[in-house]
């Protein structure tokens, strides 16, 4: 480090006074100055909120009523609720549904998009972003028609080869899988291209020593796209989990006429549905905010276990 | 490492301003606006506009500020968050659901009785008026509209199945609401159809507002789970569900509003406010579709109300313009502008109002059947959690509907689950 950097000369104790001195005060303050609008408006809109959600978890809190201090009560209540731990279970569910499938879907489309003999590369390639530039609002009310009992697409293809009309929003597993096929449909685009990218950057001639050395598809696949991937497989399985646990546009858009449970028995109702039915739909915010410390909590769980499952992976790369 | 702290007293400095900021208590109080403005927050869909416009052309030298914030729950939304600390207009239109929150804390608003409502008190529906009157007896809203109740039906399937289809012997056929479901069975026997879109809705959330107290008693204390009034309701929904006669169709969902032009259900409890919105649903349904009396006899869906805020700039130009235009005549031009019931019984009896028929129900007295709707209820107390603890028995409902849930249990499992919403 200290290589790189020229060699000063050695100041005496006048002249280190006199360059303090010689730097106007605006220059020194300069660089605060280019940096504080983010800060600002990251301490407005970012840490405040943030720091103030655990100040009034410890509330009984009516926005427009009166504010308790309860202590730890909400998080006593919370911890005995049924419906948290329901939202909890289903977020780990359709993050688990969506995530996997699409990853590996993503992996496997990058792959075929990287082969030079495609043709029309360039279009394949730009198409498979559509879902992601699509509005979320539009996806899912085309989802809920598609998925519709009576008159959807699907259970009119279902109904041809003799299967019974299936109520996929009502039933448990039916909701998760038709929201994680919203979730997924809407991100297996970006993720292709960020592998994409990454295969990209792979030099041809390790394939081309490889089909030398006798490796077919799969084994090129296997010995030199995942290894060369895992880096950008890592990251995409740390963004998409903090993603997943923070899934309420679609469930949000399928409940609502329905209070904000998704559904009557909250069967697809997930940890940030459950915070905003509990802050804004019963003006609860103090167990609202208690809500969002605990999904704090199991994000930063989370992260810290993604964290040290990618150094011990990135250690084992040959 | 006095460039190392630097840095973080930035940061903790802008922490401290943005703190300061989010805890602002807001504007000052009541008073110092300009007296000729006022500003006015209202939900879209409900054709305030035209009101407002009214108004203007009456008094040129008032300027009305009109804001359609978005749907009835974003309204509310809004408003509680202005209330809590931010801009709060002078004139807020607040609709009936999420008015008991707002009753709960009234000293965010402006006790109308200073203002005068005591006087136009008795213009309105009594039991109306009580919804927005406080513990203390202070009132925090005029109501503009109600959503009386009918039931529309579809006349040409009624007498493709055999039932009469004229809407004085179909009303007589549903007098009570067991009339309903017979008339249900006899419906769905003769054709295999679902006869009614859904029980909960349709049947409970109706038949629940046809009780002298709901699920609160005249005190406040919550009853909901020993009233017999109410576990009346719950008992004939399931009953109703147990007759197999419900397309299941969630209210305003996809597959509701695919089956309403189809026919693929005749019957649907109807507040005055949806026939527009069969009329747009289903426009090549026109003239056989027609409206008759609700069984039980009374009920109402939706409706609203004028309140002002007490940190309002304005109050005093705000009360001058609900005094106008909620007045007994201006809510019956209304009606006749816009379909929007009047809250005020003195313009039932009018001509204009009970001639009025509509022809894509098939010539139907709208503003007759709805009028006489309203006049049969009976004002019972709302509290806090009037709003989620239906949405509980709804849910219990809905869920024996759809198949997942056991009629047996379902009204211990509403209960259990209302105590966990609401704490007690």
């Amino acid at each position: 480090m200290t290589a790189t950097l020229p060699t000063r000369p050695t100041p005496t104790r006048i002249s280190r006074g006199a360059a303090r001195v010689l730097i106007p005060l605006r220059e020194r303050i300069a660089p605060y100055a280019y940096i504080a609008p983010f800060f600002l408006l990251f301490g407005v809109f970012g840490l405040a909120p943030f720091l103030f959600t655990f100040y009034i978890a410890l509330f009984d809190w009516n926005p427009i009523g009166d504010q308790t201090f309860i202590g730890l009560d909400n998080f006593t209540r919370m911890l005995a609720d049924a419906r948290f731990w329901n939202a909890t279970a289903n977020t780990i569910s359709i993050w688990l549904l969506s995530t996997v499938p699409q990853l590996l879907v993503a992996l496997l489309l990058a792959h075929v998009l990287n082969r030079a003999r495609l043709r029309f590369a360039l279009f394949f390639r730009m198409s498979i972003l559509v879902p992601y530039i699509t509005s979320v609002a539009a996806t899912a009310i085309v989802f809920a028609q598609l998925f519709d009992r009576d008159y959807g697409l699907l259970n009119w293809l279902l109904g041809l080869v003799g299967v019974g009309s299936i109520d996929f929003a009502q039933t448990v597993w039916g909701s998760h899988v038709m929201l994680a096929v919203m979730v997924a449909w809407r991100w297996f685009g970006y993720t292709t291209l960020l592998y994409l990218a990454s295969l990209q950057a792979i030099p041809r001639d390790i394939y081309e020593a490889a089909a030398i050395d006798g490796a077919g598809g799969w084994a090129q696949f296997r010995h030199i796209t995942i290894p060369s991937l895992r880096p950008v497989i890592i990251f995409t399985v740390v963004t998409s989990t903090i993603g997943g646990l923070q899934i309420f546009t679609e469930p949000l858009l399928l409940s609502r006429t329905n209070n904000i449970t998704c559904g009557p028995v909250r069967q697809c109702q997930t940890l940030t549905l459950f915070l905003y039915e509990q802050g804004f739909g019963q003006y609860e915010f103090g167990y609202g905010a208690a809500i969002g410390v605990a999904l704090f909590v199991m994000i930063v769980v989370v992260a810290a276990v993604n964290y040290l499952l990618s150094s011990r992976i990135r250690g084992e790369v040959p | 490492m006095k460039l190392r702290t630097s840095p973080a007293l930035v940061l903790l400095a802008a922490a401290v301003l943005a703190m300061t900021s989010a805890c602002s208590p807001g504007s000052g109080s009541g008073g110092g606006g300009d007296p000729k403005a006022f500003e006015f927050w209202s939900f879209s869909g409900i054709d305030q506009k035209r009101d407002v416009d009214a108004y203007r052309q009456l008094h040129p030298d008032i300027q009305v500020k009109l804001t359609e914030v978005g749907s009835t729950t974003e309204t509310a939304q809004a408003l509680t968050t202005a209330l809590a600390g931010g801009k709060v207009p002078d004139l807020v239109l607040i609709q009936g659901d999420d008015l008991p929150k707002f009753v709960q804390q009234p000293q965010n608003f402006q006790d109308l009785r200073t203002l005068g409502a005591d006087q136009i008190k008795g213009d309105y529906l009594d039991w109306v008026m009580k919804q927005a009157e406080a513990k203390d007896g202070q009132i925090i809203g005029v109501p503009t509209d109600v959503g009386g109740l009918g039931v529309a039906y579809r006349a040409d399937l009624f007498a493709a199945a055999g039932l009469p289809a004229d809407r004085e012997s179909v009303s007589k056929l549903w007098s009570t609401w067991d009339g309903f479901i017979e008339t249900g069975k006899r419906y769905t026997a003769a054709t295999g159809k679902p006869f009614v879109d859904n029980i909960p809705t349709s049947v409970f959330f109706q038949a629940v507002n046809q009780v002298s107290q709901k699920y609160y008693d005249d005190a406040g204390n919550p009853i909901y789970d020993r009233n017999p009034e109410v576990k009346a309701a719950f008992d004939l929904a399931l009953k109703a569900l147990d007759a197999n006669i419900s397309a299941k169709q969630s209210f305003g969902k996809e597959g509701w509003n695919a089956a309403l032009p189809r026919g693929d259900f005749a019957v649907v409890s109807a507040p005055s406010w949806l026939l527009g919105q069969i009329r747009r649903g289903a426009p090549d349904t026109a003239g056989k579709w027609d409206v008759a009396t609700i069984p039980g006899g009374a009920g109402n869906w939706g409706g609203s109300y004028l309140a002002i805020p007490a940190r309002a700039q304005n109050p005093a130009a705000a009360w001058a313009y609900i005094k106008e235009m909620q007045s007994p005549q201006r809510q019956l031009e209304h009606f006749l502008e816009v379909g929007a019931l009047p809250t005020t019984p003195s313009v039932y009896t009018d001509p204009r109002l009970t001639g009025k028929a509509d022809p894509f129900f098939s010539g139907a007295p709208t503003g007759k059947i709805y009028t006489e709707a309203v006049l049969g209820l009976k004002p019972f107390r709302m509290g806090p959690d009037t709003g989620a603890i239906g949405q509980e028995f709804l849910n219990a409902l809905v869920n024996v509907e759809q198949g997942s849930g056991n009629p047996a249990t379902a009204w211990d499992d509403a209960v259990r689950n209302i105590r966990t919403a609401i704490g007690k």
